[in-house]
């Protein structure tokens, strides 16, 4: 009622107003975010000339756009395999934390276990010891199991931090869980492990789906591992082999790299923004709901 | 917690063949996580190396030799330096940029979703663009300010070669830092503000709070908790990230950039030397516990 009396051009100005400034103020943050990748994108498309000439205006083609750099990583390096090596790593992986981490998440938000809570956080504490402690005794672990040079050894380095993440963010999935159902279907006749199975895991659909989400791109977010284990050409993933590989010495084929960057970069980040507030609430433990 | 009273657990085998599936879990984290650990401490005390599978005890001559090296000093230096002016600039930016995002306006789920890339990305994968905007000859940032006529041209004494200046290395890869990490502070503060009850802060106004007492009596206190995990988190990241400096310098020109984690990689695997660097990488622990300590004593006030 009170908002059909108001005059509503001023209201309107007023909005527009506050967006304008808003968006003026936001504005270079956004910049800021977005230009490398921009930047990433351009170059990637352009012919080689164009990137090498500094008095041109160098945000927009001079020379009409190309896909030879992508032609080059496709025909004359290991790119292919780099891309195909993620997706295994990362189904092996993702595959080796369901199964640890969804009982294990069950288990410890359902079941009244002695020590539960404190098994549950001792877990989610482990995805804090970093990489860089780690890594050399990992590295005579995956040589005496004679992983050393193959992207196997990343399938068992890797369940390390996506195991403790996921169990985490499990437990917190099956706490939201109402007892009632899992009662009910006992009640209907399903033991504890067929409750689980029917009635429990279906309703958690969505945060196994994440798990296997975050075990994907948290093994994207790898570095070190990757280049502390793995130095054949062909078994590396991309995140490793793209500024590895394709640098040598001096001489830099930017065109190219941008592109191997840009064309798995970007699909993984998208993703991830997705299920970036499930990332947070992760960590901090659900405090922000 | 619902239901709790109702559930007094079902038939003792079922429960017993379960009891073991955390157990499972536990046991891989702690065979690849904690047993690493425990190896890490027992490399760091050996004479350990890649030629010689052998490793002899050798107390604690590995700590007593970094502690010796001019280029520890200059690493744990370099890391210091690079975690604080790193914090400092990205809650500066993360905090504006919060409350920007706080707001209602058209177009926010865009806006946010653009400003999170940085942080999404895989880091190995963004770190490159970055090297290319820092090009000795070619680089983007250089063309901008040599346009605003910020600095002088290309071959003179005026044009910065960000990543070849010990000057200017470390800086340019503190940069990268904040600029991938900033969107992370500015979402785990939201997260945090939009935890708080407006009925809260409501109630304080009725009280007659200034808006500034309001943030620093009723709003900081409800979010310290997040603000900590979070401030941890990437201290945690921060300090134990070597992507951003490897790829970008190596530690260089003449150690202005090496890092413990870089020198750590270097000696560890490069030179082979694994007692020695797995010494270097532990020195990180007694910068973390604090961290880790804190983070367990948040969590456990998690609420369900």
């Amino acid at each position: 009622m009170a908002r059909a009396m108001a005059p509503p051009m001023t209201q309107r100005r007023k909005s527009i107003r506050r967006h304008l400034l808003i968006y003026a103020a936001i504005t270079p943050y956004v910049v800021i975010a977005v230009f490398p990748i921009y930047w990433m994108a351009i170059t990637a498309f352009k012919q080689d000339p164009d990137l090498y000439r500094m008095e041109h205006f160098p945000f927009w083609f001079n020379l009409a756009p190309t896909l030879r750099n992508f032609k080059i990583l496709f025909y004359q390096t290991h790119y292919g395999d780099w891309i195909w090596n993620t997706f295994t790593i990362s189904a092996w992986v993702a595959l080796i934390t369901l199964v640890t981490a969804v009982p294990a998440g069950y288990a410890l938000a359902r079941l009244k276990l002695p020590g539960a809570e404190n098994t549950g956080i001792a877990i989610f504490l482990t995805y804090l010891v970093p990489p860089i402690i780690l890594f050399l005794p990992l590295s005579r672990i995956v040589a005496e199991l004679g992983l050393q040079d193959s992207w196997w050894a990343l399938v068992v380095v890797y369940p390390t931090f996506t195991i403790p993440f996921c169990t985490w963010l499990l437990m917190g999935f099956f706490k939201t869980v109402p007892m009632e159902i899992e009662e009910a279907a006992r009640v209907d006749g399903c033991g504890q492990a067929g409750a689980f199975l029917r009635v429990i895991l279906p309703i958690s659909l969505p945060g196994v789906l994440t798990s296997v989400i975050f075990a994907f791109t948290l093994s994207m977010q790898d570095f070190l591992y990757g280049l502390a284990f793995v130095s054949p050409g062909d078994q590396k993933p991309v995140p490793v082999g793209v500024p590895t590989e394709l640098i040598r010495g001096d001489i830099y084929y930017w065109g190219s790299l941008m592109g191997a960057a840009l064309l798995v970069g970007l699909p993984v980040a998208i993703l991830y923004n997705f299920f970036l507030d499930r990332f947070i609430q992760g960590i901090t433990g659900g405090i922000g709901k | 917690m619902t239901g709790s009273s109702l559930h007094g657990g079902p038939d003792p085998m079922a429960r017993a063949a379960v009891v073991s599936v955390p157990a499972r879990a536990a046991l891989y984290v702690l065979l690849l996580v904690g047993a690493p650990f425990l190896f890490s401490l027992y490399l760091a005390v050996s004479d350990a190396n890649v030629g010689e599978p052998i490793a002899h005890f050798v107390g604690l001559e590995n700590f007593k030799a970094a502690l010796e090296m001019d280029v520890f000093w200059i690493s744990l230096r370099n890391s210091v330096v690079f975690l604080v002016v790193a914090a400092v600039l990205k809650s500066l930016l993360g905090t504006s940029l919060a409350f920007l995002l706080l707001q209602d306006f058209k177009g926010k789920k865009l806006i946010r979703g653009l400003v999170v890339i940085p942080f999404t990305l895989p880091i190995a994968i963004s770190v490159l663009s970055w090297k290319w905007m820092y090009d000795s000859q070619f680089s983007v940032i250089n063309w901008v300010l040599s346009r605003m006529g910020l600095i002088g041209q290309f071959g003179t004494e005026g044009w910065p070669i960000w990543l070849g200046d010990p000057k200017l290395a470390l800086v340019a890869c503190i940069l990268v830092n904040v600029w991938r990490t900033f969107p992370f502070s500015a979402i785990v503060l939201l997260a945090g503000f939009t935890s708080v009850p407006v009925e809260v802060i409501d109630a304080a106004k009725v009280d007659g709070c200034s808006f500034f007492q309001r943030f620093r009596h009723v709003v900081v206190p409800m979010i310290f908790p997040i603000l900590m995990i979070g401030f941890l988190f990437d201290t945690v990241f921060t300090l134990s990230d070597l992507s951003v400096v490897y790829l970008l310098t190596q530690g260089g020109p003449a150690n202005a950039t090496k890092i413990l984690p870089v020198l750590a990689y270097q000696i560890g695997i490069q030179a082979g030397s694994l007692g020695r660097g797995a010494a270097i990488a532990l020195f990180l622990v007694p910068l973390l516990i604090p961290a880790l300590i804190l983070v367990l004593r948040n969590l456990k006030r998690r609420e369900y």
